[in-house]
C-alpha cells in the first residue's frame, strides 16, 4: 500500500512575518519550516511503513525553492522520497488552486492513501484535503485522532464537541489528522545525514499539465485587501476576591458568553 | 645467603611478572579504546606543575583536612618507605648494605622510621573514617556507599602489614649486624637512629640472628610484592595510575568549555560527517584510552558522591560508581575487545565464555522504565551497563570533578554517552524534545521567538540601543548579551532591566542584539545535542563577527560559559564579563555608589556555571558587600562546593521525578541561615530557589517576606530604589 502525505512548508509560527507589497507573506525575510501539524501525518505515515502496512511513504508538498527543506525534515522522521511541485506561477495561489495542484501530482504519482496535517499553521484553513478528495473523487476522514489502515479500507477516531465517532473509509482516500495522533519523533542526527540522500523530485505546473492561467495570485478567488500586525494584547482583568470573587468571575465569563 | 637470594630472587620473578602481565593486558585493552583527542597533547609545564602539585602535594586531597593529612603521611610515607624497600632488596645480595651519602647518617634512619610510624598512625585514622562512616551505618550518606567495603579494609591491612614486617626486617638486620660485626660501629650508621626498627630488635630473639634476619627479609618483601600484585588487579591501582591520569588532564581543569565530539582523535565534521563517524559514546570501546585510564584509576573514595546534587537528593546516579560501573563492563568485555577478528572485521567469539559474550552484547545505557535497573550498595543492575536515569540526572555542575584527587573527567564521559543517545539513537527524556524543537524553530528554548526578545525593555526610562546592520559604532563599550531568559521570562526580565539600569547609571554604553540573538546552544549541548549546539553557535558567531562585538557582558550564567569558553572553538573570541564582575568593577571605580542603606541579610549562592565552572566566586560578593546595611551570608556548601540549582545540563528543560527536588534541598539550605533576601547570578537558579523558597512559604514554613533575586537587583535597591520592582507573581507568571 503506497501513501502519500501531503505536507506544507510554512513561515516560522514565532517569528515576525513582513509582507510583500502583493499582500503576500515576504517569504525570503522569515524562516520557514515543516507545518507542525503535518509533522504528526508524517509521523502516522512512519509507523504505519514500520509496521508493515505501508510498503512505500512518498511525501509531496507545493511551495517555494526552500519548502525541499521540509521535505528533508519529513524525510527525516520516515519515507523513501519526496515530489516538491516548485513553479513561479504558483505564487499567492489560494486554497483551490492549490488543491488543483495537489491532485493534479497526486494522479501523477498514484497512491492507496493520502496523509495530511489538521491545518496548515499559516494560513489555517484546513479545508484542502476535503477539496482534494472532491478533485480526485475519493473518500474523505478528516480530523482523526487515531486511525487504523487494513488492506482495503481506513478507520479513524473524530473527536468532536459532544461525542467520539468512528468512521470508516474505503480506500483510496485521503485522512486528515489531528495532534491526538502523538507526537513526531525527534529524528536522531544518522536520520536527519540519511534524509539528505533519499530523492526529492521537483516537478512544474506543465509536467502536471496544470494552466499557468487557473493558479497564481491573479487567479485566487479569494483577494487580501489590507494586513496589518494583531494589536497587542490588553493587559487582563484581576478580580480580587473579597468575598465576591466567585460572583465577580461568573459575571465576567457571563458577559462574554461563555457561561 | 644463598636461600635469601634465590627465595627473594624467585618471589620478585613471580610476582612481578603476574603484575607486569595484568599491566600488559591493561595497555592491550587500552589500544582497542578510541585515541586520544588530537588536540589534547602531554604539555610537559602544565604536567609538571600539575604532578607536583596533586600528586607530590596532594593538593585536591588535603581540601578534605582529616583524610587529606591522613592520605598525605601515607603517600610520604610510602615515598620514604621506598628508600628502605631499596635497602630491603639490596639487603638480599648484601646484608651490610647502606644507601649512598644517606646511609651513614643517624638521621636517615629516624627519618624513615618517623614515617613509617606516621604511615601507621594514618592508617588508624583512616580505620576511625571507615568505621564512622561505614554505609552500614549512613547508608546512601556514606560517601562509601557502592564502593568495594572488603578490598579497601584489605589495603589498609596491607599497608600495615607492608610497614610492620619492613621495620622488623629492620630490626633483626641490627640484631644481626651488631653481633657480626661489632668492631664497625660507625658503618650502618642509619640504623643507629632508626628508633622504631631498634624498638623491634630489642623483642626479637638474640639467637638464630641470621635465620630471623633472613625470615623477616623474605617475609617484607612477599608482603610487599603480594600488595603489588593485589594493587594491579584492584581499586588500588591509582598509586601507579593517577601519575598518567594526572599528567594527562584536561587543563586547568575538565570543567568550563565542553569538548567537541571527536571519533578516531579527530573532529567530527558536522556539515560533512564521515559516514563510519560515530558521534559520542555508544559502546565502551568509543571512549578513549584516557577514559579507560579514569576508570582504572578510581580509588572509590566517594568524594564526588559526597557532592553530588544528584545522589543527595535519592537518584540512581553516582559520579562514582557510574565510573565503577564502566571500569567493571571495560574488564568483563575485555576478552571480546581483545579476541582476534575474523576475514569479515566481526569478532571471533567461538573460544569466549557466555558471560563475555553477554556483556559485550549489553548496551551501554538501559532503555527508559527499565524495571531491573538499581544503583545499591554492591553496584549497578539492569539491561543497560548504566540505567537511563543515571545518564540523565546529571547537571552537569561539576562537584565530582572539582573534588576528584586524581583528575577524572566525568562530566566529559558523561556528555559524551549523552551525546550518543542523542545524536545517534534520539533516546532521552521525552519532554527535552520540547526544548530542542524551541531552539530550532524559535532559536529560545520557550519557542517565543525573536519579535518577543526586546519587550523587557520597554518599560525603560531611557532608550537601549538596538544593533542593526552596521558594525558596532566605536562609542559602545559593551555589547549586551541578554540571554534568552533575560529577554523572554518574567523574573529574568526585572534582573535584564536591573543591569541596563545600572549600565546606565555608570555612563556605561552598550547596545543590545534584540531579535537578532539567539540561545547561545548551551542546553543543547548539555543534553548532548552537539549538531544543534553548533547550529545555533555558528549562527550566533557569524551575528557577533558581523557586528565586530569585541567586548560583551552577559547576565546568564550558562550564556557566559559558552561565550567565553565555548564560541572560541567556533570562531567566536571575545572578551566576555559578567555582569557581576562589570558591576563590582563599576562599583569599585565609584562609578557607580551604593548610597541607600539596604538592611537586609543576604544568602549568596554560587551558580555552577559561574563559580566552579569559571572561578567567579568574590565578584557577586564584592557587590552585595559593597551595599549599606546587607549583612553577606554564606550556605555550608558555598563556592567550589556549591550545591546546584537542579538547573544546569538542560534539567532545566526535564521533569525530575526521582527523589527529592534538588532546588527544594538547595533552597532549604538558604532558609536556614534566616535570609531575607537570596542572591544569585544565574537567572535558571533564581527560577529554580524562587521555586523552591515559595513551597515553603506555600507551606508556611518560611518567611513570606523572603525573596529570590539576582545580585544586580540588589544593587539597584541601593542606587536607585525609586525603580524597584514589586516581585513577580510566580503563579501568574507560569
Amino acid at each position: 500500500m503506497k501513501i502519500v502525505v501531503l505536507v506544507k512548508y510554512v513561515p516560522e509560527p514565532t517569528a515576525t512575518w513582513k509582507f510583500a507589497p502583493d499582500l503576500t507573506i515576504d517569504r525570503a525575510g522569515v524562516e520557514g519550516r515543516l507545518s507542525e501539524l503535518d509533522e504528526y501525518a508524517v509521523e502516522q505515515a512512519a509507523q504505519l511503513a514500520e509496521k508493515g502496512v505501508a510498503s512505500e511513504v512518498v511525501f509531496l508538498t507545493v511551495g517555494p525553492a526552500k519548502a525541499a527543506e521540509g521535505l528533508r525534515k519529513a524525510l527525516a522522521i520516515g519515507g523513501s522520497k519526496a515530489v516538491h511541485v516548485l513553479d513561479d506561477a504558483i505564487h499567492g495561489s489560494c486554497a483551490l488552486s492549490t488543491s488543483l495542484v495537489l491532485a493534479k501530482a497526486l494522479e501523477k504519482e498514484g497512491f492507496d492513501l493520502v496523509l495530511t496535517g489538521m491545518a496548515s499553521t499559516d494560513a489555517e484553513l484546513s479545508i484542502v484535503p476535503s477539496m482534494v478528495a472532491d478533485r480526485l473523487g475519493i473518500n474523505q476522514a478528516t480530523f482523526a485522532g487515531e486511525l487504523s489502515v487494513d488492506g482495503t479500507s481506513v478507520t479513524i477516531r473524530r473527536d468532536t464537541d459532544v461525542a467520539s465517532e468512528r468512521v470508516s473509509a474505503a480506500l483510496p482516500a485521503i485522512v486528515s489528522v489531528t495532534d491526538q495522533t502523538g507526537e513526531a519523533r525527534y529524528p536522531a542526527f544518522k536520520a536527519i545525514m540519511g534524509a539528505k540522500k533519499k530523492p526529492i523530485t521537483t516537478w512544474s505546473l506543465a509536467d502536471l499539465g496544470v494552466d499557468a492561467a487557473q493558479v497564481g495570485l491573479e487567479a485566487a478567488s479569494v483577494r487580501t485587501l489590507d494586513v496589518a500586525p494583531t494589536p497587542a494584547r490588553a493587559a487582563g482583568t484581576i478580580i480580587t476576591d473579597d468575598g465576591e470573587g466567585g460572583a465577580q468571575l461568573a459575571g465576567f465569563l457571563a458577559d462574554r458568553g461563555f457561561i | 645467603m644463598m636461600i635469601r637470594f634465590v627465595l627473594g630472587l624467585l618471589m620478585t620473578v613471580v610476582c612481578l611478572g603476574i603484575a607486569g602481565r595484568r599491566l600488559f593486558f591493561l595497555y592491550r585493552l587500552g589500544k582497542k579504546f578510541q585515541p586520544m583527542e588530537a588536540e589534547r597533547r602531554l604539555d610537559a609545564g602544565p604536567a609538571v606543575r600539575a604532578e607536583i602539585a596533586e600528586v607530590a602535594f596532594q593538593r585536591k586531597l588535603l581540601r578534605w583536612t582529616v583524610p587529606g593529612v591522613a592520605h598525605f603521611l601515607v603517600f610520604w610515607g610510602f615515598m620514604v618507605l621506598l628508600f628502605t624497600i631499596v635497602e630491603a632488596f639490596v639487603g638480599l645480595v648484601q646484608a651490610d648494605f647502606q644507601l649512598p651519602v644517606v646511609g651513614n647518617f643517624r638521621w636517615f634512619g629516624f627519618f624513615e622510621d618517623l614515617f613509617a610510624l606516621l604511615c601507621v598512625f594514618a592508617l588508624l585514622v583512616f580505620t576511625v573514617l571507615r568505621i564512622q562512616q561505614a554505609p552500614k551505618n549512613l547508608g546512601r550518606r556514606s560517601r562509601f556507599f557502592g564502593s568495594h567495603i572488603g578490598p579497601a579494609w584489605f589495603v589498609l591491612f596491607m599497608i600495615f602489614n607492608v610497614v610492620w614486617t619492613l621495620l622488623a626486617y629492620r630490626g633483626a638486620s641490627i640484631n644481626a649486624q651488631e653481633l657480626h660485626e661489632p668492631e664497625n660501629a660507625d658503618k650502618m650508621g642509619f640504623l643507629h637512629g632508626a628508633f622504631a626498627s631498634q624498638w623491634f630488635a630489642s623483642i626479637l630473639p638474640k639467637s638464630n640472628l641470621e635465620f630471623w634476619e633472613t625470615f623477616f627479609l623474605l617475609l617484607s618483601l612477599g608482603v610487599l610484592l603480594g600488595f603489588t600484585v593485589f594493587v594491579t588487579y584492584s581499586k588500588h591501582m591509582h598509586i601507579f595510575a593517577s601519575i598518567p591520569n594526572v599528567a594527562y588532564a584536561r587543563r586547568p581543569r575538565a570543567l568550563g568549555a565542553l569538548e567537541p565530539v571527536y571519533w578516531q582523535g579527530k573532529k567530527v565534521d558536522f556539515e560533512d560527517p564521515g559516514d563510519d563517524d560515530v558521534m559520542g559514546v555508544g559502546k565502551i570501546e568509543d571512549f578513549t584510552w584516557k577514559g579507560l585510564l579514569d576508570f582504572a584509576t578510581c580509588t572509590e573514595c566517594g568524594r564526588c558522591q559526597s557532592q553530588c546534587p544528584a545522589w543527595n537528593t535519592d537518584k540512581p546516579l553516582s559520579p562514582k560508581v557510574l565510573i565503577m560501573a564502566l571500569r567493571d563492563h571495560s574488564l568483563a568485555k575485555a576478552p571480546y575487545l581483545l579476541a582476534a577478528t575474523g576475514e569479515d572485521g566481526e569478532r571471533v567469539t567461538d573460544g569466549l565464555a557466555a558471560a563475555v559474550v553477554a556483556e559485550a552484547e549489553r548496551p551501554l545505557i538501559g532503555p527508559e522504565g527499565d524495571e531491573t535497573a538499581h544503583v545499591g550498595e554492591h553496584g549497578v543492575t539492569g539491561e543497560g551497563v548504566l540505567p537511563f536515569d543515571m545518564l540523565w540526572s546529571c547537571t552537569t555542575c561539576g562537584a565530582c570533578v572539582e573534588q576528584c584527587p586524581v583528575d577524572i573527567e566525568h562530566v566529559d564521559h558523561i556528555l559524551d554517552m549523552r551525546r550518543f543517545q542523542v545524536l545517534m539513537e534520539s533516546a532521552f527524556p521525552e519532554e527535552a524534545g520540547i526544548m530542542l524543537r524551541n531552539l530550532e524553530h524559535a532559536g529560545d528554548p520557550w519557542g517565543l521567538g525573536g519579535s518577543m526578545r526586546l519587550e523587557w525593555a520597554e518599560s525603560l526610562d531611557f532608550e537601549v540601543r538596538v544593533h542593526e546592520g552596521d558594525k558596532i559604532p566605536d562609542d559602545v563599550d559593551y555589547l549586551y548579551w541578554v540571554g534568552c531568559a533575560g529577554a523572554l521570562d518574567d523574573t529574568a526580565k526585572r534582573t535584564a532591566r536591573a543591569v541596563a539600569t545600572l549600565l546606565h547609571e555608570a555612563g556605561v554604553e552598550f547596545m543590545v542584539l534584540g531579535g537578532a540573538e539567539a540561545c547561545t546552544g548551551d542546553p543543547a549541548r548539555r543534553l548532548g545535542h552537539e549538531f544543534l549546539f553548533q547550529m545555533l553557535a555558528m549562527q550566533n558567531v557569524e551575528t557577533l563577527n558581523e557586528a565586530g562585538a569585541k567586548r560583551i557582558v552577559v547576565t546568564c550564567a550558562h550564556c557566559y560559559n559558552t561565550l567565553a569558553n565555548e564560541y572560541p572553538q567556533l570562531g567566536g573570541h571575545y572578551e566576555v564579563v559578567h555582569h557581576t564582575t562589570l558591576l563590582a568593577r563599576l562599583v569599585a571605580e565609584k562609578k557607580l555608589t551604593p548610597v541607600q542603606r539596604v538592611d537586609a541579610a543576604v544568602t549568596y549562592h554560587d551558580p555552577c556555571y559561574l563559580g566552579r565552572h569559571n572561578r567567579i566566586f568574590a565578584a557577586p560578593r564584592e557587590v552585595l558587600g559593597s551595599i549599606p546595611g546587607t549583612r553577606v551570608q554564606e550556605m555550608p556548601r558555598n563556592r567550589e562546593r556549591s550545591f546546584c540549582c537542579g538547573a544546569g545540563g538542560a534539567r532545566m528543560w526535564m521533569d525530575e521525578n526521582i527523589g527529592e527536588r534538588i532546588n527544594q534541598n538547595r533552597a532549604d539550605e538558604a532558609l536556614a541561615t534566616a535570609p531575607d533576601v537570596v542572591a544569585a547570578a544565574c537567572p535558571f537558579c533564581i527560577t529554580m530557589l524562587s521555586d523552591g523558597v515559595a513551597q515553603r512559604q506555600q507551606e508556611g514554613t518560611a518567611s513570606a517576606t523572603v525573596t529570590v533575586t539576582d545580585v544586580a537587583e540588589v544593587l539597584l535597591r541601593s542606587i536607585r530604589p525609586d525603580l524597584v520592582e514589586d516581585p513577580v507573581d510566580a503563579e501568574a507568571s507560569t
